[in-house]
């Protein structure tokens, strides 16, 4: 009884199989159609090696810094309660909901010559839009709430009595988030920047528009194969998609550690 | 636990407590971190969303309301909306089939299916996108043409929000005991008269939940769909897609009434949801 019936479960696999595990074998057999020789040259292919070099320091900028902004969000919300944290805390997910185009649209008004940001940014001599910064902020922006979303809940759960009795022992705050803290956050963590991590990888959208899409020099990853598929070079884009769909492989691997470890810590307390 | 610890003895020879000489910077360092808080947040959200708002008004109301309900505007949200519904009712039935077998069902390899089930959330929409065009485009190799088509347009969505109902059921099934359900078939309920008086009612909320990010997220679609959906005005042109078009031809006024539009219909729904499910919480 409660048993899930066998033809249940033929039908689940047949779904996910056709639908998710159709599309990523194709994507690797169209990467390897032309043989190893071309995918070698393929991938030394200078502007999709100047778009692999920018999606790289886009992600050492974007990812450590929505991952601090992400733990202390959610330590903020849960541990110092307010009006202002409590209405955050509804809104968090907000970005996630905000369409990507969007999401670019918002950061151009805001950015441009005449925008509200751009125009005191242009008098000191910075420009947003159409370069690195502009396309930094728009991962950060998709991305905001990833960390948080995992922490609030989990640290709601564990409460602060451990480190309450560290500070009444004589620990400074520091070593409190670090030995204490930390220690039971980390896996949630980790999965919250493995999901930072393929949004930042992969955003298409905001970054098509904050961007300007120039090839060499503001053009990521996502937009060369989008840029080499409408320009019928579509075995180019595959070798890109390629790239890409290795890393979120990775990325899913990351998540089932992080997941399996979390879960592990939680069994261990129970 | 607490109370428990006993206070460090004080006595006259024990020096004073180190933390007190540090206490200004302290408060230094947490009044600075909220300000450096409050900044970034304003830069990357709050002013550019305000700046949305107000370039949508710029030309005042009569202006955003003729953007916002101009017919390409029009036909692009019945679009986008009909493939949304369509997408989200499809993962709500298979997401909760698949959420039961991954935790009621034992087989070889389904850590696979487990893992598998994260990669829309994994893979760039853009990687989807190419792929779907190429998979089930003119030169398909499975001979199943369906870009240019609303069919396509909804497959290419139930993919990017698949895992939404998953993720929201599985844990709620794990938490369910069998009693309940046990106790009904003994008594000679059918399995489909458990299913639809005990299991079902109990698993709703989560599924409204799952259903509702997935309608949201649906929405505002744009990599995965773009390349399928060949994207001919009035036909088979998403919203995301129509905003983009007036943004880069120039209008960013109603790009940005149109994106309000979008916007606010996002929220609704993510704001119905969230009653919807708390209510049936409360209700049972």
């Amino acid at each position: 009884m409660g048993r899930s019936p066998r033809w249940l479960r033929l039908l689940v696999i047949l779904y996910v199989g056709a639908l998710i595990g159709v599309p990523l074998v194709f994507v690797f057999q169209r990467a390897f159609v032309h043989g190893a020789g071309a995918l070698w040259s393929a991938l030394h292919d200078s502007s999709m090696d100047a778009a692999i070099g920018l999606t790289i320091r886009v992600v050492l900028v974007a990812l450590p810094v929505n991952t601090i902004v992400g733990v202390g969000a959610a330590l903020w919300i849960v541990r110092r309660p307010s009006w202002v944290s409590r209405l955050v805390d509804r809104v968090i997910d907000v970005p996630l909901a905000i369409s990507p185009i969007i999401i670019g649209l918002m950061l151009e008004l805001a950015y441009n010559q005449s925008g509200w940001l751009g125009r005191p940014l242009a008098a000191l001599g910075l420009t947003v839009l159409f370069s690195y910064p502009g396309i930094v902020l728009a991962c950060m922006f998709v991305s905001l709430p990833l960390v948080t979303r995992q922490l609030i809940p989990l640290l709601r759960e564990i409460g602060s009595h451990q480190e309450q009795t560290a500070a009444s022992l004589g620990a400074g705050p520091v070593r409190i988030f670090l030995t204490i803290t930390m220690r039971s956050i980390l896996w949630a963590t980790a999965y919250g920047v493995s999901l930072t991590l393929a949004r930042v990888l992969g955003e298409y959208g905001a970054v098509l528009i904050v961007s300007g899409n120039i090839t060499n020099l503001t053009q990521t990853l996502t937009l060369n194969i989008g840029a080499n598929f409408e320009s019928y070079n579509a075995y180019q884009g595959f070798v890109g998609a390629g790239v890409l769909a290795t890393t979120s492989v990775v990325i899913l691997l990351l998540l089932g550690v992080a997941r399996h470890r979390e879960r592990k810590r939680h069994e261990h307390l129970a | 636990m607490l109370d428990t610890v006993s206070p460090p003895p004080s006595s006259a020879t024990q020096p004073p407590r180190k933390g007190w000489l540090l206490w200004p910077f302290q408060t230094l360092a947490r009044r600075t971190s909220q300000g450096v808080a409050v900044t970034f947040y304003s830069l990357v959200v709050l002013i550019p969303l305000a700046a949305l708002f107000s370039s949508a008004f710029t030309h005042g109301w009569g202006f955003f309301w003729k953007a916002a309900t101009a017919k390409e505007a029009l036909a692009a949200y019945r679009l986008t909306i009909t493939c949304s519904l369509l997408a989200a009712l499809t993962n709500a039935v298979a997401g909760l089939g698949t959420a039961w077998v991954l935790v009621r069902d034992t087989f070889r390899g389904k850590a696979i299916l487990n893992a598998l089930i994260d990669l829309p959330f994994a893979l760039p929409t853009v990687v989807a996108g190419v792929t779907f065009y190429t998979l089930y485009g003119p030169k398909s190799p499975v001979h199943l043409t369906l870009t240019g088509t609303w069919t396509g347009i909804t497959v290419a969505i139930v993919f990017v929000t698949l895992p939404f109902t998953v993720r929201s059921v599985q844990p709620v099934i794990e938490t369910m005991t069998f009693n309940a359900e046990a106790a009904a078939a003994t008594l000679g309920a059918s399995p489909w008269r458990v299913f639809r008086t005990i299991t079902l009612p109990t698993l709703l909320p989560a599924i409204l939940t799952g259903t509702g990010l997935a309608f949201a997220r649906a929405m505002g679609e744009y990599g995965s769909v773009v390349f399928v959906s060949n994207n001919l005005p009035f036909r088979t042109e998403v919203a995301s897609s129509y905003i983009y078009s007036l943004a880069s031809a120039g209008d960013p006024v109603g790009a940005a009434a149109t994106a309000v539009t979008m916007l606010v219909m996002a929220l609704v729904v993510l704001i119905a949801v969230s009653v919807a499910s708390r209510r049936l919480v409360k209700g049972s």
